[in-house]
């Protein structure tokens, strides 16, 4: 049985390296035909200073020895190269920065969506058709259908200029607070309905009209029984989910000023930073591959009866 | 139950973690003043910055041998800083001009060690060399050596590794450069950031320049610490020789690129100063903080350039090769938009309707303004921008084209004037800039098809030549009309027209004759061959009243072929509260904060 996960695990791990050196190369080559470079602005510089700069980063030399050049220094020395626009700064160093607060924003807004999303969900099953399950309903589908733009925006103004509680910038004291609201509300909304929706179907499976009928308490038969198997699919939800906040918190970011990597993202594109496209890629790729692959795993943990192929 | 106890633990854990430090972010004792002047920047490195919000956080860390100062009267000038005083130049007898400079006593850099003369020898060197390849570079190009020092092969590789400018350090405290001839702003280079000091044991570290901890400085601040894409936050340096003056101790510049977040946080209080206004904001912000709002001048134009080699006459018409034509119905399309209709209703930041190319605020030797004499017109400029003028020129430029396309007179419309791709980068300005302008060629049957690039792609286009019509602005580096006028040379990289270039290459033979100027020079060529001349005889003129003349030629005979079609000149809207004193921005946009008090 181990064994079998294991080398499920592998095979999967392997499918991954793949898929990432697929996004690379596919990555590489259409950024490379998108007209404009790296080294262009409103005014131009010398040809003798635009030639310095190609032979210096080596964008001089055939796209193809470029290519393989820039594979050769990932894989054996995990090297991503310079940012050609934050000139002295490495990709990794720039990547590290974003993803400090990219992470712990996406962590933080992950958790909170899990920890209300499942209580919240779990609650509603429970009293069914009550008013507070009615209620919970009708503000979990506003979350999920509103965008982050106008939650955002409506937050801010609320908070930071009507009220003035909060900092409008990510970057103050403080300034995480509502970024983070932002970005759980809809993923808690999400898991809320899910978790709601999962808890009924398996309410009323047979095993637990039979754990009622012999008399178990009913805290154990929602905690012991019910939640564990009413979290697949949150699971199945929450890998990807985590890996798209971590990643796709750009509006968001924008919106509070939030330096994180989303901001590094887009800049490096409208920029031709061609190192810090393929760092950013290559990092968001793995991480959504990644998520992907432990949920897969949490996966058959809780329900052994999944058989991984 | 013990899952029960962790999952309440861990949600209560979450929920402090995240409200912790809740609060008012910028408590504000006056001791710091928070302002916002843009993103983060590309560099700071003061050889290879070419940014104006790099310039505001280079200009409070370096102290070059001249400064910007306010005067007590609120008016500006170059001053001394790091050297006793700007001297004047002696001229050798090859005609190239020598400035012996001295620095003053006790300057430091902020890790103690003394400010050597060697310093800037060896920063210019390093700003102005091919090796570095920094977009201001050719801000040395009228140092002697400079065109042996930034010289490359085709290969990109310097031509003369070894190659040095005219620059020396004889003793410690002593700098001697010489120039390829008399430069009229050259106390106005030395203040530029790329002119400031840097030692070379510090920037052999290349990525000296991306954190605090490495930033070695000379000037009244140094970087305390550096959240990158969030925040710069400099304090007072000590060492600094004029430490006594500076009154504001620290100084967060915040790094935002987001103006709807800017305002948000100039609105509840948290910053003092943001530089960039939400253009769809600016009529509510002019009438809800009438005290706050600023608008400053700017050197720079917002202008809509023509590639010459695009074909605008009718098909088989006899003008298809006729550059003259082509001008005078170039010039008279720009006569079609009404600029104050830009300048009020799309732009309403304060920008004024332009009639000629080289900006506003650029001054004569007489202190006169350069715009105001431009052209020969009983009016200022080269055609009639005020309000009441506009259907004049509507008129005069309907009977002009006349001449070439074909009129229906029952539609007041044009019939077989060819269609026209105006582009410009993905902007709401720029976008509500080119409607009116499509809108206006339209009410005269004139097709003019909009195409928005995002901003590589569009510049990448324009420098190509890719394009029929293109929006295009500029900004002076430095006060002397001659930034707006040696960009449109045959070989520079900023020739979006494409003078010189293509079909242009064999054009029509103009005659200039600089005779009367005092010049034994007659040239007969076509327009970029006599143009390069004028440029080059301006670069080399010593006497200003004659370059100022020749500068005045110069932007007639690019006026004359309509391919620059100004709108207006920039102007640099900003926020400040009323709270800060002592405040100022140079011309160039360039934001002062060391002597700011707040009350």
């Amino acid at each position: 049985m181990n064994s079998k996960l294991a080398s499920y695990i592998i095979k999967r791990l392997l499918l991954a390296v793949v898929t990432v050196w697929v996004v690379i190369t596919v990555t590489f080559f259409v950024m490379h035909s998108v007209p404009g470079g790296p080294f262009m602005g409103e005014k131009a510089i010398s040809e003798a200073a635009q030639k310095a700069l190609e032979a210096k980063y080596g964008l001089d030399k055939p796209l193809f020895v470029q290519y393989t050049t820039y594979l050769k220094d990932i894989v054996t020395k995990f090297d991503f190269g310079p940012s050609l626009k934050q000139r002295g700064r490495t990709v990794v160093a720039v990547i590290a920065d974003g993803m400090k607060t990219s992470a712990k924003l996406g962590v933080i807004a992950a958790l909170i969506a899990l920890a209300i999303g499942v209580v919240l969900g779990s609650f509603a099953a429970l009293r069914r058709n009550s008013i507070v399950d009615r209620i919970i309903m009708v503000i979990t589908t506003a979350f999920v259908s509103m965008p982050s733009f106008i939650m955002g925006s409506f937050l801010l103004i609320l908070f930071s200029i009507k009220l003035g509680w909060l900092p409008a910038n990510g970057a103050s004291r403080g300034g995480l607070i509502l970024p983070v609201i932002t970005l759980s509300l809809s993923p808690m909304a999400y898991i809320t309905r899910l978790t709601r929706s999962s808890m009924l179907d398996v309410l009323g499976q047979d095993y637990i009209r039979t754990a009622k009928a012999k008399g178990v308490p009913r805290v154990r038969i929602i905690f012991g029984h019910a939640l564990k198997n009413s979290l697949l699919p949150v699971i199945t939800y929450f890998g990807p989910m985590l890996a798209y906040i971590v990643t796709g918190s750009l509006v968001v970011e924008q919106i509070f000023a939030v330096p994180g990597i989303g901001r590094a993202f887009v800049t490096s594109i409208t920029g031709r930073d061609y190192p810090m496209i393929m760092g950013t890629t290559i990092i968001l790729a793995s991480l959504i591959v990644i998520m992907n692959l432990i949920s897969d795993i949490l996966y058959k943990i809780v329900d052994p009866r999944i058989t991984l192929e | 139950m013990r899952k029960k106890i962790f999952a309440v633990i861990l949600t209560a854990a979450l929920a402090v973690s995240c409200l912790a430090g809740c609060g008012k972010s910028a408590s504000n004792d006056g001791s710091s003043i928070n302002v916002c002047v843009g993103s983060e920047p590309d560099t700071i490195d003061p050889a290879l910055n070419s940014a104006v919000d790099g310039a505001t956080y280079l200009v409070h860390l370096f102290s070059g041998l001249a400064k910007w100062e306010q005067k007590p009267d609120g008016s500006l000038e170059i001053v001394a800083d790091a050297a006793t005083e700007l001297v004047d130049g002696v001229e050798n007898a090859d005609g190239t001009v020598t400035y012996t400079y001295t620095l003053r006593d006790g300057l430091k850099w902020s890790d103690g060690q003394p400010v050597k003369a060697s310093d800037f020898v060896f920063a210019w060197n390093r700003a102005a060399s091919a090796e570095l390849g920094a977009d201001y570079g050719y801000m040395f190009e009228v140092v002697d050596g400079y065109e042996e020092i930034s010289a490359v092969d085709d290969d990109g590789n310097p031509i003369n590794p070894d190659a040095k400018l005219n620059v020396s350090a004889p003793d410690d405290k002593t700098i001697v450069v010489t120039l390829y001839n008399a430069v009229s702003y050259w106390n106005e280079l030395l203040a530029f950031p790329t002119y400031f000091p840097v030692r070379e044991d510090v920037v052999s570290n290349e990525g000296w320049a991306t954190e605090a901890s490495t930033y070695v400085c000379n000037g009244p601040y140094k970087i305390d610490s550096w959240d990158h894409q969030s925040v710069i936050r400099l304090v007072k340096n000590p060492d600094f020789v004029d430490a006594k003056d500076i009154t504001m101790s620290q100084i967060n510049f915040y790094l935002s690129d987001d103006q709807n977040n800017m305002l948000t946080n100039f609105k509840n209080g948290d910053w003092q100063l943001i530089d960039d206004i939400p253009t769809n904001e600016m009529a509510s912000v002019k009438a809800e903080y009438p005290d706050e709002y600023v608008v400053a001048g700017n050197l720079g134009t917002y202008y809509v350039c023509w590639n010459v080699n695009e074909q605008i006459m009718p098909e088989g018409s006899e003008f298809a090769k006729d550059e003259y034509a082509k001008a005078e119905v170039r010039r008279a399309v720009g006569l079609l938009f009404d600029r104050n209709y830009i300048c009020d209703e799309i732009g309403q930041a304060g920008q004024v309707p332009a009639s000629s190319f080289v900006a506003m605020g650029m001054t004569e030797p007489d202190g006169s303004q350069f715009y105001e004499n431009a052209g020969t017109n009983s009016y200022t400029g080269y055609y009639d921008v005020s309000a009441d003028a506009y259907s004049e020129n509507f008129n005069q430029a309907i009977s002009v084209l006349k001449k070439y396309y074909d009129y229906d007179e029952a539609t007041g419309k044009f019939t077989n004037f060819p269609t026209l791709t105006y582009i410009y980068n993905t902007s709401e300005g720029h976008k509500a800039i080119g409607e009116y302008l499509q809108s206006a060629l339209a009410g005269v049957g004139i097709t003019m098809n909009l195409e928005n690039q995002e901003w590589a792609t569009f510049l990448n286009t324009r420098k190509n030549g890719d394009y029929s019509i293109a929006r295009n602005g500029w900004l002076a580096d430095y006060n002397d009309p001659i930034c707006f006028l040696d960009m449109w040379t045959t070989d520079s990289g900023n020739n979006d027209v494409q003078f010189g270039r293509g079909a242009h290459k064999d054009g029509a033979v103009y005659d200039m004759d600089l005779t009367p100027y005092g010049y034994d020079i007659k040239v007969q060529g076509t327009w970029s061959e006599t143009y390069d001349v004028l440029i080059s005889t301006i670069k080399r003129c010593t006497d200003e009243n004659t370059r100022y003349k020749l500068m005045h030629v110069a932007e007639d005979m690019l006026m004359d072929t309509g391919c620059i079609t100004p709108l207006y000149y920039y102007t640099d809207p900003y926020m400040i509260s009323k709270n800060v004193d002592g405040f100022f921005a140079n011309p160039l946009g360039y934001k002062y904060f060391m002597f700011t008090k707040i009350s």
